[in-house]
C-alpha cells in the first residue's frame, strides 16, 4: 500500500501553519486517501489502478496548499492578527515589565551613602543593566511567537519592538503634554535629561530587543524559504 | 456533469445537508454527496478540504478527532447550531434560484 502520510507530507510541507495544525492536516488528508484507496480495493479494483485513481483525488497539490492556507489563516484575519502580533507583543511587554519589577524587588540592594557619587550610578548598575541584558531574550521570544504564527516581516519586527512602544508613547505624547499642563515640569526640564531618557528607555532597549529578535526572524524566514513559502 | 462555478456555490449546501443526518469524516462525506447526487458532485481534496476548513472557521461545522472501531483516527465533522441556522436560508435561496431557472427555461422553450 502506498505511504499516503509520506506523500501528503512531501507535497504539503510548505503549509505555513503551526506545526501541530500542519500535522493534523497531513493526517486528515492521508486518511482520506487511504480510505479512498481501500474502498477501491474493496470494489475489486487492482492495486495499481486503485493507487492511480486515488492519486487523481489530489491532482493539484499547489491549489490544495493555497486553498488550505487561505481557509486556515487568511479567512480569519482577526484571529490571525491576534496570534501574529497582539499576543506576542503583549506577552513581551508583560515579561519586560515583570522583569523590571522583579529585579527591583528581589535584586541586590546595596547600601549607598547619600552623598556618594554612587547614588546616580547604582540604579543603573543594579536595575537597568540586568534588565537590559535580558531584553534580547524577550525580543527573541516575541519574534518566535510571531514567526511561528506565520506573521509577515513587518509584524514580527513590531512584535519584537512592542515592549518599548509604551516608553516611546510616553516620550512622544505624554511628556510634551506634561510640559504644557504641569508647571513644575516646564521649569525643571533639561533637554539633556529628556534625550538621556529617550536613549535609555527607547533606543537602547530597542537595540537589545532587535539583537535577540532579528536572528530569530532570520531563522523563521530561512525555514519558510526552505519549505518554498515566500515570506512577506 | 455540473460546471465548476455552480458546484462551488452548491458545495456548502451539500455539506451542510449531508451533515444534518449525523457526523461524518472527510472521505465519507465526499462519498455520501457523490452517491446522493448520482456522481454530479464529486470532490477532489483541493475542493473539499479548504471548504471544510473555511466552514469550520465560520463555525458552521466542527471537526473532532475520533477513533473508529478498527482503531483508526479520523476527523469527524458535525453540524453546529450556527450551521443548522445557516442551512434553512441556504436551502430556501437555492430552491428559489432553481425555481427561477426552471421558469426561465420553460419560457425560453415555449
Amino acid at each position: 500500500m502506498p505511504n499516503w502520510q509520506k506523500l501528503v507530507r512531501e507535497h504539503l510541507s510548505g503549509l505555513a501553519l503551526h506545526s501541530s495544525e500542519r500535522e493534523e492536516v497531513h493526517s486528515e488528508l492521508a486518511a482520506h486517501l487511504e480510505d479512498a484507496y481501500e474502498s477501491l480495493l474493496g470494489e475489486g479494483v487492482s492495486e495499481p489502478e486503485a493507487a492511480k485513481r486515488t492519486l487523481c483525488l489530489a491532482d493539484d497539490w499547489q491549489e490544495l496548499r493555497r486553498g488550505i492556507q487561505k481557509a486556515k489563516v487568511e479567512e480569519n484575519p482577526m484571529t490571525k492578527r491576534v496570534s501574529q502580533f497582539w499576543l506576542p507583543g503583549f506577552l513581551s511587554l508583560l515579561l519586560s515589565m515583570s522583569l523590571l519589577m522583579l529585579i527591583q524587588f528581589f535584586g541586590p540592594k546595596p547600601f549607598i551613602p547619600s552623598r556618594s557619587s554612587w547614588t546616580m550610578i547604582a540604579p543603573l548598575a543594579v536595575i537597568y543593566i540586568p534588565w537590559f541584558l535580558l531584553l534580547p531574550l524577550i525580543g527573541a521570544m516575541g519574534a518566535y511567537l510571531s514567526g511561528r504564527a506565520g506573521a509577515s516581516r513587518r509584524l514580527v519586527l513590531l512584535s519584537i519592538l512592542f515592549p518599548v512602544l509604551p516608553y516611546l508613547t510616553f516620550f512622544l505624547i505624554g511628556f510634551p503634554i506634561a510640559l504644557i499642563v504641569e508647571e513644575h515640569v516646564t521649569h525643571n526640564i533639561m533637554f539633556g535629561a529628556f534625550l538621556a531618557g529617550l536613549v535609555a528607555w527607547v533606543f537602547l532597549p530597542a537595540v537589545a530587543l532587535l539583537a535577540g529578535g532579528l536572528p530569530m526572524q532570520f531563522y523563521f524566514s530561512r525555514r519558510l524559504t526552505q519549505r518554498g513559502v515566500p515570506s512577506v | 456533469m455540473i460546471g465548476s462555478g455552480i458546484k462551488r456555490g452548491t458545495a456548502e449546501l451539500a455539506v451542510l445537508s449531508v451533515l444534518q443526518d449525523g457526523p461524518l469524516h472527510g472521505y465519507e462525506l465526499a462519498r455520501r454527496i457523490e452517491q446522493q447526487t448520482n456522481g454530479a458532485l464529486r470532490f477532489t481534496l483541493a475542493a473539499l478540504y479548504p471548504m471544510l476548513y473555511r466552514m469550520e472557521q465560520q463555525r458552521w461545522i466542527r471537526g473532532t478527532w475520533e477513533t473508529s472501531a478498527n482503531g483508526r483516527r479520523r476527523r469527524c465533522y458535525r453540524l453546529t447550531p450556527v450551521g443548522k441556522k445557516k442551512l434553512s436560508p441556504l436551502q430556501r435561496e437555492w430552491a428559489e434560484l432553481f425555481r427561477a431557472l426552471q421558469r426561465l427555461t420553460k419560457v425560453a422553450h415555449a
